[in-house]
């Protein structure tokens, strides 16, 4: 079953995600901010990771570049799940590496969709 | 106000942080309560939805929407096979009835034939006296006397049971047109009645299985529609994100407005222009906050209308269907039980008809038999005739008597052929009436009931799977009733979240009144921090944390005066962008 790791610093937020990718059939992993996001990665293998951007200590951007260094992870889809939806912002998160952009609240069918796309 | 007179607005604005800290973190802690209910109740509704499907897939299935053309045919047939035998019985009395004509015409016959017998036995009489007078001579006439005597007696005989059958048959024939004429308008009324009868149960089991089959298809689609809304509720929890990141930046605002009041300027313009950016800065956060609260209006609302649409969702008519149903089939299933009967009345009503014919097909035989005899007996009159005129004729003026009883018997004989022709016409009468009531009979033959045989058999395979579908839709509807239960429990537990959140409105208004006083305060002290500022300052001042173009649009609309954004809630959630 394929591993999906969601980063978030609001406890309602994870669990939406987690709840609508386990009705779709996926294993989900949660990570209260960035820095437990890095250590999970680290000591695990995910088919994708779910991010928030304002996350206090480690945030997602500096998450998603950190994620890129680490073996195996250079290709692993990575999005970023925010309020945010300056276009700067979500430039600076694409030059990090992130896969794609969607800004709260998101789409449950959609998520699962292009979740079903990217974990092919 | 003076350089200390900022400092006693500073303990209500902290008070308004720790008052705004607090709504926030009873507001998470409701908010993970309802977005646990909730997935739970998600869970729920893709149960229901399952059920619901299930039942739909029984009420699809080809044997069950047979049913209906399969009764159809059932009592097209079942009126086919009565209205068969209604005409068959209606013909079988008619020719029954006609039947009684041909008989007369053979007792006339018949009676004929008495009377011929009586003759020959007068001149068998005459003949033995003649010949007793005759004496010597009349030794010959002996034999002619006791030939004449032995017709007379065996033709008194045939003709006396031809008519005994002729009789019998005529009663026979009585009591059947009695009881045809009985059963004709009754089984005129079976047909009606069948026909109503089934048109009826053609009816209502067409209703019942309209509703079998749209029921669960509309509460299939209630229960899509509440996991719709539940969808919306998902959305909304995740919109909460928002408003707490919102808070928390209020939050700052005033905690930074509370550093500024407290701390001393460097000068009166300083002050002045703090005191400004003070004032917008307040209006900003009054701002900030009546949007939060109609956010949370918002999704308190989409929350609500959810929970009554669960509320609403009844499997009370889904229950209910089932019962209706196997009504509908037990009701169906009698009709073939009265059908199978109405077939069981006509083989017995077919069986007493065939015996009736019966008796007819053996006197036709006896009929048969009597002309055989009767033509026998003819020839031999016939020679008897001629051989006595030869003798008489030989006995000269001695058998004048001889020769008349001669003469009489040839006319006899001429009668008696006649009688014979009338009896094989009425014979051939007969034959053709016992024709047409077999061609009429041929209704009452087992292989013209097939067809009612098979259409019975088909419907009634067709009933057992509509009892099955209906059997299994009654299971279901207990599964479904019993997760519509658990889920109005849980509502019950999300209700009160509801009710806990309407109260941080309370403490939000608590809030937005300090801010407001304060804002007063500075309207009425220094009218000149009302003027306007450095409208840019003042936005990169208080959005420098912001992380949401809520909040910024908010701000905007506080700096140039104009109305709070509305809150543009997508229940919907926005779409994913890829890079």
């Amino acid at each position: 079953m394929k591993q999906i790791l969601t980063v978030d610093d609001s406890s309602s937020v994870r669990q939406m995600v987690s709840f609508t990718l386990r009705k779709a059939g996926y294993e989900v992993a949660e990570a209260v901010d960035g820095k437990d996001g890095l250590g999970k990665i680290g000591a695990g293998k995910f088919d994708l990771i779910i991010t928030d951007l304002n996350m206090p200590t480690v945030d997602g951007i500096q998450l998603i570049t950190a994620a890129r260094k680490l073996q195996g992870y250079a290709f692993t889809p990575i999005l970023m799940l925010t309020t945010e939806s300056q276009a700067e912002k979500k430039d600076a998160g694409r030059k990090a590496g992130a896969t794609g952009w969607i800004v709260k609240p998101f789409n449950g069918d959609q998520l699962v969709s292009v979740v079903q796309r990217l974990v092919k | 106000m003076s350089d200390d007179s900022g400092k006693p607005f500073v303990h209500p604005l902290e008070k308004a942080v720790g008052e705004l800290q607090s709504i926030a973190r009873t507001s998470q802690g409701e908010i993970d309560s309802v977005a646990k209910s909730f997935e739970s109740l998600s869970g729920d509704t893709d149960n229901l939805l399952n059920l619901a499907a299930t039942i739909i897939a029984s009420v699809e299935d080809e044997k069950v929407k047979g049913v209906l053309p399969k009764v159809q045919t059932l009592g097209e047939a079942a009126k086919s096979f009565i209205e068969d035998r209604l005409h068959a019985t209606s013909g079988i009395l008619q020719a029954v009835t006609a039947e009684v004509g041909l008989l007369q015409q053979l007792s006339v016959v018949t009676r004929i034939q008495g009377a011929i017998a009586l003759k020959i036995s007068a001149l068998s009489v005459l003949t033995k006296i003649e010949a007793a007078r005759l004496g010597k001579m009349g030794e010959g006439f002996q034999y002619l006397a006791c030939e004449l005597s032995d017709f007379s007696k065996s033709l008194t005989m045939d003709t006396q049971e031809l008519a005994r059958h002729t009789d019998s048959r005529k009663a026979s024939i009585q009591t059947t047109t009695w009881a045809l004429s009985a059963d004709l308008p009754r089984m005129q009324e079976e047909l009606t009645r069948i026909e109503d009868l089934v048109g009826e149960d053609l009816a209502l089991l067409n209703t019942s299985f309209q509703r079998f089959s749209s029921t669960p298809e509309r509460f299939r689609l209630s229960v899509r529609e509440i996991a719709g809304q539940i969808a919306g509720v998902v959305a909304a929890v995740q919109a909460y994100d928002i408003t707490r990141q919102q808070l928390e930046h209020v939050q700052d605002a005033l905690a930074m407005i509370a550093e500024k009041l407290s701390a001393d300027p460097n000068s009166d313009s300083e002050r002045s222009e703090e005191l400004s950016q003070i004032y917008a800065g307040l209006r900003i956060q009054i701002y900030q906050l009546n949007n939060i609260k109609a956010t949370l209006a918002s999704w308190i609302s989409q929350i609500r209308t959810c929970m009554a649409g669960i509320l609403n969702v009844s499997s009370s008519e889904v229950v209910g269907i089932s019962p209706l149903v196997l009504d509908q089939e037990r009701e169906v299933s009698s009709r073939i039980s009265h059908i199978e009967m109405l077939e069981t009345e006509s083989h017995a009503h077919s069986d007493k008809m065939r015996q009736t014919l019966a008796g007819l097909s053996s006197l036709v035989q006896l009929i048969g038999e009597h002309i055989q005899k009767s033509k026998t007996v003819l020839n031999r009159l016939h020679l008897l005739s001629l051989n006595s005129m030869i003798e008489a004729s030989s006995l000269g003026g001695h058998a004048d008597t001889i020769l008349a009883i001669a003469k009489n018997i040839v006319e006899i004989s001429a009668e008696w052929r006649e009688n014979t022709d009338q009896s094989g016409n009425a014979m051939r009468d007969i034959l053709k009436h016992v024709e047409q009531t077999n061609l009429l009979m041929e209704a009452f033959s087992n292989s013209r009931s097939d067809k009612l045989h098979t259409a019975q058999a088909q419907t009634r395979n067709a009933l057992h799977s509509l009892k099955a579908a209906a059997a299994f839709a009654a299971c279901q509807s207990e599964h479904i009733e019993s997760a519509n239960e658990r889920m109005r429990t849980k509502i019950a537990q999300v209700g009160k979240t509801g009710d806990l959140l309407d109260r941080s409105f309370g403490r939000i208004d608590a809030v937005l009144d300090e801010i407001e006083m304060l804002k007063q305060q500075i309207e009425i002290g220094h009218p000149a921090a009302t003027n306007g500022c450095d409208a840019d300052e003042v936005e990169h001042m208080f959005s420098a944390g912001y992380t949401t173009e809520v909040e910024r649009e908010v701000l905007r609309a506080a700096l140039n005066g104009t109305a709070i954004p509305m809150s543009q809630q997508s229940f919907a959630g926005n779409s994913i962008e890829l890079f």
